[in-house]
């Protein structure tokens, strides 16, 4: 099941490389042996490879997963709740035997249901679905993450400071709390007053007030590229782009790292030897907390 | 020119990570990415090690690499609350380097996740 | 160079008992005399080789999906302030890399074994491990649920079984063999179990978990791996699972093995309300197989989350508490399941795990069959060992703790009768000597001439949780790294690697099997060995 997403225009090869049409000991005839299942707003290019497609009304997925969560439950669910998503019940209820029946049920979804009308709420509502039908049988759900390596930056916050993003160090250890220590919320109040840009170009992505405030204090950029955000830093670094003239790591969408390997060789350096070098300058300089200070903060 | 073929490369545009693609390359660019959808074609295709941009810029003024390395260290360690933002678009090394300097700066780490 | 005077030296390596003796340190090793460098006097203190932690889980996909999953927990745990030349970190359930050196050395372990790594992800592991400052560390690869090798096995393909158990480690730049659940986790991947030793694996038509568990004893032993098999066996947690554990002890037919947390594994009683301790058949079993060696994977009352490959017991977990549940399915290798969970005292099958740790450790004779260990963090965290060196050391304070059990628990569990107080000496020997032999690390947990200079060292107390959990000096390698509370000292460990031989055929005969069922390909699945930092390679002799 897909929910929320668009592979075939965002992750092209997902079905045929990984999700679909792959042959195994247990499916050898690869796209025949699985039902493939889309549910979106609206018929996207990858409603053409779904068996079924579920046109959900926009800002219904919540309730949505919670009919379904109570249907395979065998709870009762009224009408003109059902209605209201925009699917009948007699869809819900072949969907539902359909997941029963399944030997292995996946879940992919994507930002049409995190970064709409309940965001974070849909994603552990979807979660919780798919939790719940392994009393039944075997169910997972996992999101489909873009940028890159955007799960490389995931994985390694959380091994280095517990958290995966939204962490502030300004105590000397890391905390973490979306919505306070966010970069758009941080930009939009004005807390920041410098800013390290590496491998985003927010100056292009971001709320305007967010890129006003960029603006407004010293920014640095690490780009492959002159970017939006170059165009109103203080200071823009020239890199090599990874993968492409930069060895080293990516962590694929399923956390699983895999190594790059580049066909060129640039004239600029990579982002690494770059933080490095910036860190190396840094360190050089006197430490931001008072030395005898970490005595006073392990105490408070 | 020289061609070389690099076998298994990885590509880094979306979330799939695909490790499978040969990329055949001159000195200066990819001329072919073998089994690589449109996306990633398009990302290989459109690289290339030509300096198309200067080293670095101040102040939108060409500056040397090492000039601008000390210009950024002076902006982050004069700041109270410096941001550490990205890491989509970089290899882990980078993003490794990335907590270690919003660790030494006591400053603020995030990346697009948080969007 | 270093030299340490007139300490009371525990080294059940060299059957050293509290004698007064100097050692000298020159270039991490132990040699018999050093004029220069720094003197620490250690009259009247205790010294031990370093602790070495047999079974622990401190990296990889696992513990950093726990680290995500309880960002509660970090905000109310320690925290290790940033210096100017030391990484900030989180300690708690599922502490932070840097934090997991910090909190090992600080209460004086020096090296640890991580227990469980997917070779899919091994690359993700030594990265985190090279994160894991001062501590020298090795890993385990998952083999027991590979669908590869079961296919090797269900078709007697025994010696091509045993060449690709060799690739796989040598892929994974790993230490040795760990099976979890053996079938189990396979038969997860249909929403199944594998509980019968004897029954075929879901998905298989005659393999069975029995057949898994002796060709990969065979195939550890004739691979000639310093550390033999190390099994984490059927029925992990369930009542009555005694017969299932010692049912799978028969299956190695003889040859050596480590059994981990076996405390999970010795339960009799048919179903929750009936659960009892069967320890002093475990033990038996123990005590007349000097061959296999065990951790205790003791319980401590309180908060922690838990981590295993056993896929279908953490389903069955989740059920059971209603908590937060993440699962992971690693492709045709393995899985893993993580729940959040608190011991308590006045549950009846908690209070029961703590009693059977315990006696466990206890009940089994030598102290060099039987190691420290919680399983971290699924019986508690590591750093809470020094809690478990008071319960052995103190019959007074187990009598303390037993009375604030259930009243029904006296008819369950047999601690109660055990006067058993553990030596300083037998501390040192499960702490560390112990399970360095297990390893076959036989440089470590020994402060013989030529080993590495891994010390802790002890002021004597009488409160002995405080005396373990705040060592007066911590020395890796020669370099002290903590002193007086602080530490002092970062270096980074070694990594411990096993290069078992295999035929040179191997990888052309595995390839097209990779690449009917894996998402990667097969030229990228190696780890390379420039990824790890500082690596000791073991170079097997293979035994027939």
């Amino acid at each position: 099941m897909y929910w929320g997403g668009n592979p075939a225009e965002c992750h092209p090869r997902h079905f045929t490389k990984y999700a679909l049409m792959p042959k195994s000991k247990f499916l050898p005839r690869g796209r025949k042996d699985r039902t493939a299942v889309l549910v979106d707003i609206r018929p996207t290019k990858s409603a053409k490879a779904a068996d079924i497609f579920l046109q959900v009304r926009p800002g219904k997925d919540f309730e949505l997963i919670t009919i379904l969560r109570a249907l395979i439950k065998d709870q009762k669910v009224s009408e003109e709740a059902v209605a209201e998503t925009g699917i009948t019940l007699e869809q819900c209820t072949d969907l539902i035997e359909r997941m029963k029946k399944a030997k292995f049920g996946c879940v992919f979804f994507g930002m049409g249901l995190s970064m709409t009308r309940g965001k974070h709420m849909n994603s552990a509502a979807l979660l919780t679905l798919a939790a719940e039908m392994n009393a039944f049988t075997k169910f997972v759900a996992m999101p489909m993450r873009g940028h890159g390596n955007v799960t490389g930056a995931d994985v390694i916050m959380r091994w280095q400071t517990g958290y995966p993003f939204g962490i502030t160090f300004n105590r000397g250890y890391p905390r973490y709390n979306p919505g306070e220590f966010s970069t758009v919320d941080v930009l939009v109040r004005g807390d920041a007053d410098a800013a390290f840009i590496i491998g985003a170009d927010p100056g292009a992505t971001m709320p305007q007030p967010a890129i006003d405030h960029l603006a407004r204090i010293p920014t640095i950029v690490l780009d492959p590229h002159v970017t939006h955000t170059s165009n109103l830093a203080k200071v823009h670094i020239t890199t090599a782009p990874a993968g492409i003239a930069a060895p080293g790591t990516a962590y694929r969408m399923d956390e699983i790292p895999l190594p790059l390997k580049p066909a060129l060789k640039s004239p600029y350096p990579t982002d690494e030897e770059v933080v490095r070098r910036i860190k190396q300058a840094i360190v050089k300089k006197p430490f931001w907390m008072p030395e005898g200070a970490q005595m006073t903060a392990a105490q408070v | 020119m020289t061609l070389t073929v690099v076998n298994n490369a990885t590509c880094t545009f979306c979330g799939c990570v695909c490790d499978d693609i040969e990329l055949h390359a001159d000195e200066t660019r990819i001329l072919k990415a073998k089994k690589a959808c449109v996306l990633g074609t398009a990302w290989f295709l459109n690289h290339t090690v030509e300096r198309k941009y200067p080293d670095a810029l101040i102040d939108g003024k060409e500056a040397t690499l090492d000039e601008a390395i000390e210009a950024a260290a002076t902006h982050l360690h004069a700041a109270d609350m410096p941001l550490v933002y990205g890491m989509s678009n970089t290899t882990c090394e980078a993003q490794r380097e990335c907590v270690a300097l919003a660790d030494l700066l006591g400053g603020l780490l995030d990346s697009h996740t948080s969007l | 160079m270093l030299r340490i005077t007139g300490g009371k030296v525990y080294d059940p390596a060299n059957g050293i008992d509290g004698e007064v003796r100097d050692l000298f340190v020159s270039e991490g090793k132990f040699v018999a005399s050093a004029e220069e460098g720094r003197t620490i006097d250690a009259t009247g203190m205790i010294v031990f080789p370093g602790g070495v932690d047999v079974h622990t889980h401190v990296a990889g996909g696992a513990i950093n999906f726990a680290r995500a999953m309880t960002p509660e927990d970090h905000r109310r745990t320690q925290a290790f302030i940033r210096s100017q030349s030391r990484r900030s970190g989180i300690g708690g359930m599922a502490p932070t890399t840097f934090a997991t050196g910090y909190l090992y050395a600080g209460m004086g372990w020096t090296t640890v074994n991580e227990a469980a790594v997917p070779v899919l992800s091994a690359r993700h592991t030594h990265e985190e491990l090279s994160d894991i400052p001062i501590v020298d560390k090795s890993t385990l690869t998952l083999m027991a649920n590979n669908e590869i090798m079961l296919d090797l096995m269900e078709k007697g393909e025994y010696e091509r079984a045993k060449n690709v158990v060799a690739w796989y480690i040598w892929a994974a730049k790993s230490y040795g063999v760990k099976a979890v659940n053996p079938g189990g986790v396979a038969a997860w991947k249909w929403g199944k179990d594998a509980k019968q030793l004897t029954s075929p694996i879901e998905g298989f038509t005659r393999l069975t978990p029995g057949d898994i568990i002796s060709q990969l004893a065979r195939i550890c032993h004739e691979l000639g791996l310093p550390h033999p098999l190390h099994l984490h066996c059927n029925n992990l947690g369930a009542p009555g699972n005694i017969s299932t554990t010692l049912d799978t002890l028969n299956h190695l037919d003889g040859h050596r093995a480590h059994i981990a947390h076996s405390q999970y594994h010795a339960y009799g009683g048919d179903d929750w309300d009936e659960m009892r301790s069967e320890t002093a058949q475990l033990a038996e079993y123990f005590n007349t197989h000097p061959n296999v060696t065990t951790d205790a994977g003791a319980v401590l009352f309180g908060d922690t989350v838990t981590i295993t490959a056993d896929g279908p017991w953490q389903h069955l977990l989740y059920k059971l508490t209603g908590r937060k549940w993440g699962n992971l399915d690693v492709e045709n290798e393995t899985g893993c399941g993580i729940v959040p969970y608190t011991y308590r005292p006045s549950n009846l099958v908690n209070a029961i795990q703590w009693s059977v740790g315990l006696e466990l450790l206890l009940l089994i004779k030598n102290p060099w069959q039987v190691f420290l260990s919680t399983d971290h963090p699924n019986g508690g965290c590591f750093w809470r060992y020094p809690e478990i060196i008071q319960l052995l050391m103190c019959a007074d304070f187990r009598t303390e703790c037993l009375k604030k059990l259930p009243d029904k628990i006296k008819e369950r569990i047999t601690l109660p009768e055990l006067t058993r107080e553990y030596t300083l000496y037998e501390i040192a020997t499960s702490m560390s000597a112990g399970p360095a032999r297990a390893l076959g690390l036989h440089h470590k947990g020994n402060l013989g001439l030529g080993c590495d200079a891994d010390i802790v060292i002890y002021e004597e107390d009488k409160d002995v949780a405080r005396m373990f959990g705040h060592p007066r000096y911590v020395i890796k390698g020669g370099e002290v790294v903590i002193e007086e509370g602080d530490i002092r000292a970062t270096p980074d460990g070694h990594e411990y690697i096993s290069r078992p031989h295999y035929a040179p055929d191997t990888d052309e005969f595995l390839r097209p099997l990779f690449e009917d069922c894996y998402t990667m390909q097969f030229e990228n699945y190696p780890v390379e060995m420039e990824r790890i930092e500082k690596p000791a390679i073991h170079d097997c002799v293979p035994n027939s």
